[in-house]
């Protein structure tokens, strides 16, 4: 049996649980934020690798132009000052640092150079000529330049030092390069003082610079470049990948994020698609269910429908059989045996043969009611003037004495079984027939008409009419309105029309006004 | 050799009515009456209780519908059926006005059929029209030939 479909056909409910707290996001933010931690590590330490890389190079590029400034001053400076010297074209006793000595002569160059940077926005930069035996005390060695001279002139081969080292809580990169080794022309300044020019002697009283010996590093090259600006730099390399990363892992946990929902809404669809595939089949289920009880039901019906043909049958057979014996030896005694019955058994004859006639007559038109309903409709389109005509003519030539005036609209076209269509005509022009026969100038119209809204057939008299207030029993079977003394029926025929008209789906309606006539609509 | 006619009829009061109606109309041929489909057709080839039955076949046979045992309409088809009797004129009674029994008749080779009406009046009518047609060379000698 088919049930409506409850439980099932509710939609399931699809859980989503919050997408931060399930434990495959929680893993994925742990996992996460150790590899952006170890991911910022390596960013720190290799933006620190390229600030000090980028240190390195401006202070070798220092370095550089300065050692060149060095040898400009020692290579051609120094030539061209004793040989306009020895041609007399200098004093001996003429000596200027500002001239001769690469120390100062760097030295000051180093101070512009510092001032530029200033200027550009960079950080001065710290140079040192370094030496233990300094002419002027500002090159004097500290400790530390004075260690790195050491470990230059201990190994020889070394040609550049390194190192990060802290001053007043200041981190430095701090370079140094050997400077040249001292050789006999050095030795001209830097032996003995009485060997230095006078001019060089005058200047510099005291021992500072001289007494060196050749093949010596005399002296250090120190530059140092502060390291605190770049770590800002450091930081904001840093938080630079480090935003970069966590713009990633932000773009890869949306990610993950749209993935999950996108599995979601998918699994979800997956369930609304399954559920509407199970819907379906329960509604197809039904649909075969509801087929099977309307095959059902049409058996039944049609069984019902043989036996009330069977019993219609039955009927016409069984229930007349008695009514024609009792008529037939009615009409025996009547004639065979008129004398000895006298007029007044005679007349009761006659009553007993008029009810059996009317009996008959019932019988006939529940039969044919009967018919009506169980008949086989084969719907054609219908000329309903031709037919009306007809059933009219039927009608006249059927009580020839009779003056009716029949008013038939031409052009009256319906569909439907054009036998019980006939039958319809029939009975409401038949009415209209027998409930004129009073009146002295009788008139039948059939036509269309609009009644209540709807375009519908008609069929109008001038008869008797009927009262309106039995209406709703004008077409029950066996009701009748009038006496069958004053008009003759069984009171079938509206139940006949009745049917007929729900037979085509169509309905049918009267209206009266008593001693006026009656009109009756129908529609097919 | 003598012509009859055979009715076949279970209701005695419609035999008797349906006798009474063939002697108002002045035909007294013999009627043979069967009182069922059954006993119809063991008549009619001289079987059973009838078998060795002297004689010809019935000159008309009036044949009820509904019938015991067998249907008219089978007994119809079991005379049509028959050499011997494919010819033998059968009209068919019937109270009915149920189409299909009329239209099934004349399928099955009715030649004729008489509506059993309540009003006897029309059915002595009917009887008279019918004895008019098939058994106007069979009037007795001395019957009265008004209605011929």
């Amino acid at each position: 049996m088919a049930e409506a479909p409850t439980e099932n056909a509710k939609r399931p409910a699809v859980s989503r649980p919050a997408w931060w707290s399930s434990p495959g996001f929680v893993a994925w933010a742990l996992w996460g934020s150790i590899g952006a931690v170890v991911m910022g590590l390596a960013a720190y330490s290799g933006a620190k690798a390229f600030v000090a890389r980028r240190a390195d190079d401006n202070i070798r590029h220092v370095l550089l132009t300065h050692r060149g400034l060095h040898h400009y001053i020692q290579r051609v400076m120094h030539p061209a000052y004793f040989a306009a010297r020895e041609k007399g074209m200098v004093s001996p006793d003429w000596y200027s640092p500002m001239v001769l000595s690469s120390s100062y002569i760097v030295r000051n160059m180093h101070g512009f150079y510092n001032q530029e940077r200033v200027k550009d926005g960079h950080v001065e930069i710290y140079y040192k000529m370094a030496t233990d035996n300094p002419r002027n005390p500002v090159n004097k060695a500290t400790p530390l330049e004075s260690g790195l001279l050491r470990k230059f002139n201990e190994q020889r081969g070394l040609r550049e030092y390194r190192e990060t080292v802290e001053i007043e809580g200041k981190p430095f990169l701090l370079h140094a390069m050997p400077f040249l080794e001292t050789n006999g022309a050095c030795l001209r300044c830097h032996g003995r003082r009485e060997d230095a020019p006078p001019g060089l002697q005058a200047l510099y009283p005291g021992e500072g610079g001289f007494n060196e010996r050749a093949g010596v590093i005399r002296a250090v090259e120190i530059i140092r470049a502060p390291l605190s600006p770049e770590r800002f730099t450091v930081a904001i390399l840093t938080a630079s990948a480090m935003g970069g990363l966590l713009g990633l892992a932000g773009l890869l946990a949306f990610n993950v994020r749209l993935r999950r929902l996108v599995e979601a809404r998918t699994s979800s669809l997956r369930e609304e698609v399954l559920h509407r595939a199970q819907v379906e089949r329960e509604v197809l289920q039904l649909n075969a269910t509801l087929e099977g009880r309307v095959r059902e039901r049409t058996a039944q019906l049609q069984a019902a429908i043989q036996e009330l043909d069977a019993f219609a049958y039955s009927v016409s057979h069984d229930l007349r059989a008695p009514l024609r014996a009792m008529d037939g030896f009615s009409s025996a005694l009547e004639e065979d045996w008129a004398p000895a019955l006298g007029e007044e058994g005679k007349e009761f004859l006659r009553r007993i043969r008029k009810s059996c006639s009317r009996m008959g007559d019932l019988i006939e038109d529940l039969l044919r009611l009967s018919r009506f309903t169980r008949q086989e409709m084969d719907p054609k389109d219908l000329d309903l003037s031709a037919l009306a005509r007809e059933v009219a003519e039927e009608l006249r030539s059927g009580s020839p004495e009779r003056r009716v005036v029949f008013e038939i609209e031409e052009g009256l076209a319906a569909r439907g079984d054009e036998s019980l269509v006939r039958a319809l005509l029939g009975n409401l022009l038949g009415n209209a027939f027998k409930f004129t026969a009073k009146v002295p100038e009788a008139r039948i119209e059939v036509g269309k008409t609009s009644w209540q809204g709807r375009a519908t057939f008609f069929v109008r008299d001038n008869g008797v009419g009927f009262d309106m207030a039995y209406k709703d029993k004008l077409f029950g079977a066996f009701q009748r309105l009038h006496s069958a003394e004053d008009f003759p029926g069984t009171g079938i025929g509206l139940a006949t029309v009745l049917r007929i008209v729900q037979r085509h789906g169509g309905t049918v309606d009267a209206a009266s006004v008593p001693g006026r006539g009656a009109t009756f609509y129908f529609t097919l | 050799m003598e012509k009859y006619i055979l009715l076949v009829e279970d209701n005695p009061d419609d035999e008797i009515l349906a006798i009474r109606a063939l002697r108002k109309n002045h035909i007294v041929n013999r009627v043979e009456v069967a009182r069922d489909g059954a006993e119809a057709l063991d008549f009619l080839f001289r079987r059973g209780t009838h078998a060795g039955r002297p004689g010809n076949l019935p000159e008309v046979v009036l044949l009820d519908l509904k019938l015991p045992k067998l249907h008219g309409l089978e007994v119809l088809q079991r005379i049509r059926a028959e050499e011997a009797t494919r010819l033998l004129p059968v009209v068919v009674l019937t109270t009915s006005s149920e189409d299909r029994d009329l239209v099934e008749s004349y399928r099955l080779g009715a030649n004729s059929y008489i509506r059993k009406p309540v009003d006897f009046d029309q059915f002595m009518e009917a009887v008279r029209q019918l004895g008019m047609y098939w058994l106007i060379l069979n009037h007795s000698a001395n019957g009265v030939g008004a209605h011929a």
